[in-house]
C-alpha cells in the first residue's frame, strides 16, 4: 500500500450544496449533469475520512476511484 | 423506552417483520444514516413493550470505552428485569475485565423469567475491537429466553455466521426499510397532507423511498399553500435530497426555532437549560418538546423528556449550516457549553468543547485536572484520545501527567516514570496557582508506580501531601483531591503493609475506605478493604477473616467478587483459614483469587499467592510440592524493589521444608550463604534448628532455638514462636527429656489457645510430640485433640454451608462443654475444668444432643464439626 497522496475521483449522486461542501475542504468540486464529482489529492486517513463523511450525511456515493500519478499536472478532473 | 405522539405512521408491515425476526435470536437492522432505524425500533418497542421485557442501549457517538457501553447494557437489563433498585447500580472500575462482565450480563439475562430483548441502536459508534469481540461472545451465548436487535449503519465485523446457519440470524437491510408508495401515501396523509397520484409518484420516485427525505419533505408539505407545485420544484431539482428538503424545512420554522436548532448544533444532547445558556432566552425546553412531538428528527432520551438529540443526519447537516451562516459564533457557543458541562460534572465533554473552541490551554488544564477522575470512572480510553486530538507539541507541560496516567493504565511503567520526570521538571515554571494541583497529581501517580513496582523507599517523601489539609478550596477542589486522596491513600497502605509499616498501613487503609466510601468511590473503598484484611497479618486470625470477608461482600455487592481488586483479601483469607488448620477452605479461596488474577499479578500478590499455596501443601505433608512454591516465592523476592515483609518466613519455611524432605545438606549449604541480617531472623532460627533436627543433631537444634526463647532474635509474629516450642519439644524428646518436651508442648499449645494457628503443629511434624502429652497434664486439651483430628485428616470442615444448622441454638456455657467432648475427659474432668459441677455438665450435655439431634458423644462431635461449632476462631 503506498502511503503517499494520490488523487481520487468520488461521484456522488445529486449537486452538492455550500454547506455539505463545506465538510470536504480538501476536494475540489464539479456539478456534472445530476452528479456531483469531488477530486482531491489524499493519503489513506483522509480518504477514510471523507467516505465516513459521504456515510453520515446520508450521501448516495456512486464511485471512488484513484488516478493514475501524472508526470504533470492537468486541469481536467478525471484524469484520462 | 420513550412514547411521544409522534405523527410517525405504523409501518404495519415492518412492525410485523420485526416480530418474527424478534422469534430469531439475532435480528441485524443494517442500513445508512436516514433509513429509520431508530424510528422503527421506537415504534415497535412502543408496541411490544408490552409483550416483552425490552433492555434498550442506545450506543453513545464516538463510544472508546468498552466499559461504558457494557455497563449501560448491564443497567438496562437489570432495569428490564426490575431488579436495578435490588442491587447497586454498575460503578465504573479504572481496571476493566470486560470477560467478566460480559459473563455478569449473561447471568443476568439467564437469571430472568420470561422473554428479554436487547435491543443496541447505532451500534456503528461503538470504537472499540474488543467490545465487538465480546459482544459476539454474548450474542452467541443468549440464554433461551433472550433475544437481541442490533441497528447498524453499516455491516461490522461481528462474526455470527454459527447463528446464520443455525436458522437463528436475521437481517434488515435498507431495502426492506424503504417507504413503499402505499406507506408514503400514509405518512402524509397524517400530517394532513393531500397530493395527486402524479404528485404522490414524483415524490416517492425523487426520494427513492428514503424515510428521512420523506419525513422532511412531510414537513415541509403540511400546512403548504401548495404541495404540487413543491413537488414539482423538488423533482426539478438536482441537489441531494437532504440538503434541498432541510433547506426547505428549516425555512419554514419560526425565527425562534431555527435559532435554537442552529445554536444547539453542535451538541451531542441538550437539555432545556443548557438550550436556553446557548440561545440566550428562555422557553428552549418547550421549543424541544414541541419539536419532537411534531416531527422524529428531534427525540427525546429519558422518559421524562429532559434531554434530547438530534436525529444524526439532522444534527451533522445543521452543524454544518452553523458553520457556514454564523461562524464567529462558534467558538463562542463551545466555550459556553463547555462551561456547562464542567459545572454539571461532564468533564469530557467540556474538553472536547473546550479544544473545539480552540482554546487548546485551557482544554489542557481542564484535563489534566480530571485525568485521575475520569480514569477512575473508566474512561481512560476516552482520556488518551482527548490527548491525541491536541496539535503536536503544545501544552507538554500539563500534558505530561495525563500522559503518564494513560501509560500506567496500559502497564507501560517505565514510559509513566518517564512522563512523570517531565511533568516534574515542568512543574517548576507552572504559575503558582496550577502548582499545587500539579504537585499532587504528581505525587499520587509515582504513589502508584511504587506500589505497582512494589518499591517502598520512594514512599516516604510522598506521604506529605497527605497531611496538608484540604481546606479553603473551592467544592471542585475538594472533590478532585479527594479523589487523588483515596487514591493515594489505598497506594501507601498497600506499599505500607508491605514493608511491616502494619500500624501506618491500617491507619492509612481504614482512612483511605472511609474516604471512598464518603466520595462514592465503591472500587477504592473494596481496594483499600481488601488490602486492609492482608494487612491484618498481625491481628488475631478471626479479625483478619472477618475484615477479609466484610471487603469481599462488599465486592460480590458490586460484581467484583473475582476481579483483581479483591484478589489480597482472598488470598489473606485463604491465608488466615489454612493458619486455622481449615485446609479444604482454603484451597477454595485460593482457587478463586487465581481465578481474579488471571488477568495478571503483580510479583507482590504472586508472591503471596506462592506462600499461601506453599503453606497449604506443607500442611498437608505434600513437601515436594511445599518446597516449589516456597522457592518459587524466593525467587519473586528480588523483583520487588526493597526487602518485603515475608522474607525471612519464606526463606525459613523453604529450608526447613528441604530439611524434612530428607536432603538437610543442601538446606545448611543455603543457610551459610545467608547475609548476616537475614540470617538473625528467628524464622531462620527455626529453620536452623528443623535441619540439625534432620541431621539427628538435637542439641544443635535447641541451641539454635535458644535466642527465640529469650527473646534476643527478632520474629515476625508469634506463630513463629509456636513453631519454636514444637521444634524445642521434639529436639527434648529426642534427648529423652519427656518432661521438658511436654513443657514445650504446653507452652506451645498456650500461644495458639486463644487464635488457634493450628499450622504450626502441622509444619514442625509435631504428631508423636502432642500424642505424647497426657490428657491431664494439659490445660488446652480440646485444642490438642482438634489440632491431632486435623492431622489424622478428619475433615475439620465440611464445605462452606452447613448441612442444616441446629434447632436451637448452643448456649455459651453449652459451646464451653462442647469444646470438651472431643477429648476423652469424663464429665466429672470436664466439670473440673470449667469449675462447675458436674450435674451441670450433665444437664447441659443431654441439652447439646437435644439441640444437636444426636444421641452420642461421638455423633455430637461429628455434627459440631460439620456445623463449624469447634474449629471457628474463639470470640469468647
Amino acid at each position: 500500500m503506498d502511503p503517499t497522496p494520490a488523487r481520487y475521483v468520488i461521484r456522488i449522486k445529486g449537486h452538492l450544496g455550500a454547506t455539505v461542501l463545506s465538510t470536504f475542504p480538501a476536494l475540489a468540486s464539479q456539478l456534472r449533469g445530476a452528479e456531483t464529482v469531488l477530486t482531491g489529492l489524499l493519503d489513506r486517513s483522509a480518504l477514510y475520512g471523507v467516505l465516513a463523511e459521504v456515510e453520515a450525511l446520508g450521501l448516495d456515493l456512486l464511485e471512488v476511484r484513484q488516478l493514475e500519478p501524472q508526470p504533470r499536472a492537468q486541469d481536467s478532473a478525471d484524469g484520462r | 423506552m420513550v412514547r411521544a405522539t409522534l405523527r410517525l405512521i405504523d409501518r404495519g408491515g415492518l412492525l410485523g417483520a420485526l416480530d418474527r425476526a424478534a422469534a430469531k435470536k439475532v435480528t441485524i437492522i443494517s442500513a445508512p444514516a436516514g433509513s429509520g432505524k431508530t424510528s422503527l425500533l421506537r415504534s415497535w418497542a412502543a408496541h411490544a413493550g408490552q409483550r416483552h421485557r425490552l433492555a434498550v442501549v442506545q450506543v453513545q457517538r464516538d463510544q472508546r470505552d468498552a466499559q461504558r457501553f457494557w455497563l449501560a447494557l448491564l443497567g438496562a437489563v437489570r432495569h428490564a428485569a426490575g431488579t436495578a433498585d435490588a442491587t447497586e447500580p454498575p460503578a465504573a472500575t479504572p481496571e476493566f475485565n470486560q470477560r467478566g462482565m460480559v459473563d455478569r450480563v449473561l447471568t443476568e439475562l439467564g437469571g430472568q423469567c420470561g422473554p428479554v430483548v436487547l435491543v443496541i441502536d447505532d451500534l456503528h459508534e461503538l470504537n472499540s475491537s474488543e467490545a465487538l469481540a465480546q459482544l459476539t461472545r454474548l450474542l452467541t451465548n443468549l440464554p433461551l429466553d433472550a433475544h437481541a436487535i442490533l441497528a447498524t449503519r453499516r455491516d461490522l465485523p461481528l462474526r455470527l455466521h454459527q447463528l446464520r446457519l443455525a436458522g437463528e440470524l436475521n437481517e434488515i437491510r435498507a431495502a426492506d426499510l424503504c417507504f413503499t408508495g402505499a406507506e408514503t401515501r400514509e405518512l402524509l396523509a397524517a400530517s394532513g397532507v393531500t397530493l395527486s397520484e402524479a404528485g404522490l409518484a414524483r415524490l416517492q420516485q425523487r426520494t427513492e423511498g428514503w424515510a428521512a427525505g420523506l419525513r422532511l419533505a412531510a414537513i415541509s408539505l403540511a400546512g403548504h399553500p401548495d404541495p404540487e407545485r413543491f413537488v414539482a420544484e423538488f423533482s426539478g431539482s438536482e441537489r441531494t435530497v437532504a440538503e434541498y428538503l432541510m433547506a426547505e424545512m428549516l425555512e419554514r420554522q419560526p425565527r425562534d426555532v431555527q435559532h435554537l436548532l442552529l445554536r444547539t448544533a453542535l451538541l451531542d444532547r441538550v437539555n432545556g437549560e443548557l438550550a436556553d445558556l446557548l440561545t440566550g432566552s428562555p422557553g428552549s425546553e418547550r421549543i424541544l418538546l414541541d419539536l419532537e412531538d411534531a416531527n422524529a428528527f428531534v427525540v427525546s432520551l429519558d422518559p421524562e423528556r429532559t434531554w434530547f438529540r438530534y436525529h444524526h443526519l439532522f444534527g451533522d447537516l445543521l452543524r454544518l449550516e452553523l458553520r457556514q451562516t454564523l461562524p464567529e459564533q462558534v467558538p463562542g457557543l463551545h466555550l459556553l457549553a463547555a462551561e456547562w458541562f464542567v459545572r454539571h460534572g461532564q468533564v469530557a465533554d467540556a474538553v472536547r468543547h473546550t479544544q473545539a473552541a480552540g482554546d487548546w490551554p485551557a482544554a489542557a488544564r481542564l484535563l489534566a485536572d480530571h485525568s485521575f477522575s475520569l480514569t477512575l470512572d473508566g474512561q481512560a480510553q476516552t482520556v488518551q484520545a482527548l490527548v491525541r486530538a491536541f496539535p503536536p507539541g503544545t501544552e507538554r507541560s500539563e500534558l505530561a501527567v495525563v500522559r503518564a496516567i494513560g501509560d500506567y493504565v496500559q502497564g507501560r511503567l517505565d514510559e509513566a516514570a518517564a512522563h512523570l520526570t517531565v511533568a516534574e521538571a515542568q512543574a517548576e515554571t507552572a504559575p503558582p496557582d496550577r502548582q499545587r494541583r500539579r504537585r499532587v497529581a504528581i505525587a499520587a501517580l509515582k504513589l502508584s508506580l511504587a506500589r505497582r513496582r512494589g518499591s517502598l523507599g520512594s514512599v516516604l517523601e510522598q506521604v506529605e501531601f497527605l497531611s496538608s489539609p484540604v481546606t479553603g478550596q473551592s467544592d471542585e477542589d475538594i472533590a478532585l483531591d479527594s479523589d487523588l486522596r483515596a487514591l493515594a491513600l489505598l497506594n501507601l497502605g498497600t506499599i505500607e503493609a508491605w514493608s511491616l509499616g502494619l500500624p501506618d498501613a491500617e491507619r492509612h487503609l481504614r482512612e483511605g475506605a472511609e474516604l471512598a466510601r464518603k466520595i462514592g468511590r465503591p472500587y477504592l473503598e473494596v481496594g483499600c478493604l481488601a488490602q486492609l484484611g492482608f494487612a491484618s497479618k498481625i491481628r488475631p486470625l478471626a479479625t483478619t477473616q472477618a475484615r477479609c470477608r466484610e471487603a469481599i461482600t462488599l465486592a460480590e455487592s458490586h460484581g467484583w467478587g473475582s476481579e483483581w481488586v479483591i484478589a489480597p483479601a482472598l488470598i489473606a483469607l485463604a491465608g488466615a483459614v489454612i493458619w486455622n488448620g481449615d485446609l479444604s477452605q482454603g484451597e477454595r479461596w485460593l482457587q478463586r483469587a487465581a481465578q481474579a488474577l488471571q488477568a495478571g499479578a503483580g510479583p507482590d500478590t504472586q508472591l503471596l499467592v506462592h506462600v499461601a499455596t506453599g503453606m497449604l501443601q506443607a500442611g498437608r505433608g505434600r513437601l515436594r510440592e511445599a518446597l516449589e512454591e516456597f522457592s518459587a516465592a524466593e525467587r519473586l523476592g528480588p523483583q520487588l524493589v526493597g526487602p518485603h515483609a515475608l522474607a525471612s518466613q519464606v526463606t525459613g519455611w523453604r529450608l526447613a521444608t528441604q530439611a524434612r524432605l530428607g536432603v538437610p545438606g543442601q538446606a545448611r549449604a543455603a543457610l551459610t550463604a545467608l547475609d548476616a541480617e537475614r540470617a538473625s531472623s528467628g524464622e531462620i532460627g527455626n529453620a536452623t534448628a528443623a535441619i540439625a533436627l534432620a541431621e539427628g543433631d538435637p542439641a544443635a537444634a535447641l541451641r539454635a532455638l535458644q535466642g527465640i526463647l529469650d527473646g534476643t532474635r527478632p520474629v515476625i509474629g508469634y506463630f513463629t514462636v509456636i513453631e519454636t516450642h514444637l521444634l524445642a519439644g521434639r529436639a527434648h524428646r529426642e534427648l529423652g527429656d519427656q518432661r521438658a518436651a511436654n513443657q514445650a508442648t504446653e507452652r506451645a499449645l498456650a500461644l495458639a489457645e486463644p487464635d488457634r494457628p493450628v499450622l504450626p503443629f502441622l509444619m514442625t511434624c509435631s504428631r508423636e510430640l502432642l500424642a505424647a502429652l497426657p490428657r491431664h497434664q494439659t490445660a488446652h486439651a480440646a485444642l490438642l485433640t482438634d489440632v491431632l483430628d486435623i492431622m489424622r485428616g478428619a475433615p475439620s470442615a465440611v464445605g462452606d454451608h452447613p448441612s442444616s444448622p441446629p434447632a436451637e441454638e448452643l448456649s455459651g456455657g453449652e459451646l464451653r462443654v462442647l469444646r470438651y467432648l472431643p477429648t476423652n475427659l469424663s464429665r466429672s474432668e470436664i466439670a473440673t475444668e470449667l469449675s462447675v459441677s458436674p450435674n451441670t455438665v450433665s444437664t447441659q450435655i443431654r441439652s447439646i444432643y437435644a439441640k444437636l439431634q444426636v444421641r452420642d458423644r461421638s455423633a455430637a462431635v461429628q455434627r459440631a464439626r460439620e456445623l463449624r461449632l469447634l474449629s471457628a476462631g474463639r470470640t469468647d
